[in-house]
């Protein structure tokens, strides 16, 4: 029941990927938590935590994610969640915490997030 | 004493006595108060005639003798010596006249002083005087001048006789006239006869009416001849009148009589008793006016003593009247103020007390005779009353008894608690009367299996009771056979059918509960169905059901299922129950009964029923239990499963990393049972949840472990959380965080308890043993 990350920043479009690999429960979140704040203080306009590989997540953790949404928005940017497994997605509605989320059902949503944020910034 | 008949008796009696003795002599009185009055008028007046006549003769008798006098010396001449003898013989034989005198005319007489021979009484002698000699002029004297004035005989106003007998006189003069040669008339002299008034006075003091009443004779000048008072005497009538009564109506009275009436009035006299009545009428010789003065009240005092005297007697009458019914009626009810203090004494259960002896036919003999009945018969009834009571506590005590023994039939006495670590039963059985015919049994077997029955026989009391017992030692008899509830019913219904020739019966659940895999398979004959409360909510329980049992052999009864859960509680009741009234003869129903269990739920089962049959007694109020009442619940609780099957446990220090030992732990185990893989994650997520809030919040104590248990059945997988810590619901103690935008905020055990909930179908916390005990379960989908 481990948790390993691996976070890649694209620096142009200002978005920072975090792969989420294992469990994120009461025993990893605490250093996912550090992690994340630091992640976030560095205001990236997208913060995208990829569940893909994440096989469970307890409410420990969520509180992680959430407490980092709400500081993300706080400073004008995003925290989105994005490739929840099903059982994942069920935790996030019991818990109804996803409307101060950016969520992406899947990789092409993302992209297509992506993409509409970078002509944004070009346009600008 | 003022409420006794006597007392009555007596105040009545006189009351009315009196009144009719006041009526009578106020009658009376009137009526013989008339009779007084008149006759004491008429007396009146007869003394006042009688005195006038009295007068009026002797008046005459003078006049008479004086005028006869006169007329012999019309007639005839006489000497002086003759002249004196006449006068002497005059007065001796006239013992009317004080005194006469012959009185001569001055003309006829050769005495240069005139002659006047006056013989008058004195000390009981003749004394003889010569007027003329005494009087200068007598002939100017008014005795002697009204007469010749008159021309005819007068009585002369009274006057003081000074020369003669010196005394208060009147006279009566007649002039004497002769005729001379020639015929010529002419005066002679006048013959005079005196009365003394001290002589008239006499007379009137026979006027005596009443103590202070009194004559009056007054003049025809109205001086006063004779009173009471001699102060007044020659004097004016009017003078005297003055101050001493009301002058107006006196002078009209004595004007009246001068006039020749009879005058009679009542005036006011001040002198005299205040108010006096005068009678005055006048003397027929002389024309003076007599009467008489007197007060009324004297002349009716006799009237006054006949009104005391009468009230006297009244008064005595009364007395007497009062002595004799006081003696009567004391006499009449002596027995009655004896009866009623022996009343009282039967009153308090003295009926040996005897009867006051009495004779004869009347109301009082009538009414002791029936006391002395009532006394005889209240006697009979009391010993009768007393053998009835006798029989009656007995037979209350052999009831007693038998309730005793009836109840010791019944597991615990009737009054059953079990509570065991898979289930948890609660009974009581309440008759109607002393003795009913409900019952119930139940017993765990080897097989962790739950035989339950709950019975009601027909009709209650002794004989539904007696059937019971029959009914039970059946049960017992049969109980190893009753592994199934179909097969146990059909032996049960043959053998009270057996013998059962006044057709009694019983409607019986009866029902074998696995505890082991929570199954129940009952019986029905002809019960009530009993009511399942799930998820807060009571229903009653499908079921099909055969005959009641004991009225035809060989029946069959079909089997029931249902699958019991852990949090279920089962009621299996009596008709007693739903069909309890009140006083608008309103059935309880079996809805009512549903809502009493689901206001109950939280309960303990003991609680629970206790306040259901509270609400069956609110509900009767005043109406008495007209049935026989039974309760069973039966709580299903989440250990017995975990408990019973092969369960599988490890124990967790608290500390770092518990969350990953829990579940990684709980994932190998879970894998073992076959699950799939959402399933386990959403069971170790729960797991996780459970295990950070004890970790949080139970304050384990230092070597204070976490036990996890879990099994799994066909139907559900079971976990069990154990903890030594300190009592911690967190169903309940844990604060749920509002969702949504305060996540963030909330408490980490806040947001579990969401998940937990939304996770497992069943939780259920206990306190058992100084563990907390959370048991969860997860039912599997039928494709699971």
């Amino acid at each position: 029941m481990k948790l390993t990350t691996n976070t890649t920043i694209d620096e142009t479009s200002s978005v920072a990927r975090v792969a989420l690999t294992g469990a994120l429960n009461t025993d990893t979140a605490p250093a996912f938590d550090q992690q994340l704040q630091d992640l976030v203080a560095s205001n990236y306009k997208l913060t995208v935590l990829d569940m893909k590989e994440l096989d469970y997540i307890s409410s420990a953790g969520l509180r992680v994610i959430f407490k980092a949404a709400k500081q993300s928005k706080a400073a004008g940017n995003r925290l989105a969640a994005a490739n929840r497994k099903p059982h994942i997605d069920k935790v996030f509605e019991i818990l109804k915490a996803l409307p101060d989320m950016a969520v992406f059902a899947d990789d092409k949503e993302l992209d297509e997030y992506l993409d509409a944020m970078q002509d944004q910034v070009k346009g600008s | 004493m003022t409420k006794s008949i006597t007392s009555k008796l007596i105040l009545l009696l006189t009351l009315c006595l009196a009144v009719i003795l006041s009526i009578g002599m106020a009658i009376d009185y009137r009526l013989s108060r008339d009779e007084i009055l008149s006759r004491l008028q008429l007396e009146s007046i007869d003394t006042v005639n009688a005195v006038v006549t009295d007068l009026e003769n002797w008046l005459d008798s003078v006049e008479g003798a004086t005028q006869f006098l006169g007329r012999v010396l019309e007639q005839r001449e006489y000497t002086p010596a003759g002249l004196k003898q006449m006068l002497k013989d005059l007065v001796e034989n006239n013992d009317d006249i004080y005194g006469a005198a012959i009185a001569l005319s001055p003309d006829v007489t050769d005495h240069p002083m005139g002659f006047a021979p006056y013989y008058y009484r004195k000390n009981n002698s003749l004394e003889f005087v010569d007027i003329a000699s005494k009087q200068e002029k007598y002939w100017q004297q008014p005795w002697y001048a009204e007469a010749v004035n008159a021309a005819k005989p007068v009585w002369v106003e009274p006057y003081f006789d000074t020369g003669g007998g010196e005394v208060l006189m009147t006279t009566f003069s007649v002039p004497i006239y002769r005729r001379d040669n020639n015929g010529q008339r002419f005066l002679y002299g006048v013959v005079t006869a005196d009365i003394t008034l001290e002589e008239l006075h006499q007379y009137l003091q026979r006027l005596r009416l009443g103590k202070s009443g009194f004559g009056i004779l007054l003049s025809r000048a109205g001086i006063i001849l004779s009173a009471r008072d001699p102060e007044i005497i020659m004097h004016h009538h009017l003078e005297a009148a003055e101050g001493a009564l009301d002058v107006a109506a006196w002078k009209k009275l004595v004007s009246g009589v001068q006039n020749g009436q009879v005058m009679s009035s009542q005036i006011d006299c001040p002198d005299i008793l205040g108010s006096c009545m005068i009678r005055l009428s006048a003397l027929q010789p002389t024309g003076w006016p007599v009467g008489v003065i007197y007060a009324e009240d004297e002349i009716l005092a006799p009237l006054r003593d006949y009104q005391i005297r009468t009230a006297l007697l009244g008064l005595v009458t009364l007395l007497v009247m009062v002595a004799v019914v006081s003696l009567v009626s004391r006499r009449l009810t002596r027995p009655l103020t004896a009866l009623a203090q022996v009343t009282d004494q039967i009153a308090q259960g003295k009926l040996d007390v005897p009867l006051p002896r009495i004779q004869g036919e009347d109301e009082v003999a009538r009414l002791i005779r029936a006391f002395a009945a009532m006394k005889e018969n209240l006697r009979t009834y009391i010993d009768d009353l007393e053998s009835a009571t006798a029989a009656r506590s007995r037979l209350v005590g052999e009831l007693a008894a038998a309730r005793e023994i009836q109840m010791a039939m019944l597991p615990q006495g009737g009054q059953a608690l079990e509570q065991s670590a898979t289930f948890a039963l609660w009974a009581t059985v309440r008759p109607a009367k002393t003795v009913g015919g409900d019952l119930y049994t139940y017993y765990c077997d080897d097989n962790n299996r739950l035989f339950i029955t709950v019975g009601d026989v027909s009709d209650k009391g002794v004989p539904a009771a007696l059937f019971m017992a029959k009914t039970i030692s059946h049960i017992q008899q049969y109980s190893t056979a009753f592994t199934v509830p179909a097969t146990g019913m059909a032996l049960l219904n043959n053998a009270l059918e057996a013998g059962n020739s006044n057709c009694m019966f019983v409607t019986l659940f009866f029902g074998v509960l696995d505890l082991n895999s929570g199954l129940l398979q009952f019986a029905s004959a002809g019960h009530t169905p009993p009511s399942l409360v799930r998820g807060g909510e009571a229903t009653p329980v499908d079921q099909l059901s055969g005959p009641a049992l004991g009225l035809a052999a060989n029946l069959e009864f079909p089997t029931n299922s249902l699958q019991l859960r852990p949090g279920d509680r089962l009621a299996i009741y009596t008709d007693g129950i739903d069909e309890a009234f009140n006083e608008q003869a309103q059935m309880f129903s079996s809805e009512r009964f549903d809502r009493a269990l689901e206001s109950s739920i939280k309960d303990t089962p003991t609680e629970a029923g206790v306040h259901i049959l509270q609400l069956v007694d609110d509900f009767a109020g005043t109406t008495a239990q007209s049935d026989d009442i039974t309760l069973m619940l039966i709580d299903v609780l989440a250990l017995p499963a975990v408990a019973a099957r092969d369960k599988i446990h490890s124990s967790f220090e608290p500390g770092p990393l518990l969350t990953s030992r829990v579940g990684n732990w709980l994932q190998d185990e879970l894998r073992k049972f076959d699950l799939d893989n959402v399933l386990i994650m959403e069971l170790m997520l729960v797991s996780e949840e459970v295990a950070t809030n004890i970790a949080k919040y139970a304050e384990l104590p230092a070597d204070g472990e976490i036990i996890l248990s879990i099994a799994r059945s066909d139907t559900d997988v079971l976990l069990e959380f154990a903890d030594p810590g300190m009592p911690f619901d967190p169903l309940q103690d844990s604060l749920g965080a509002n969702l949504g935008a305060d996540i963030e905020s909330a408490e980490i055990g806040g947001l579990g308890v969401h998940l937990i909930r939304e996770l497992t179908d069943e939780q259920r916390y206990q306190r058992l043993d100084g563990h907390n005990i959370l048991r969860l379960s997860k039912t599997l989908s039928s494709a699971g």
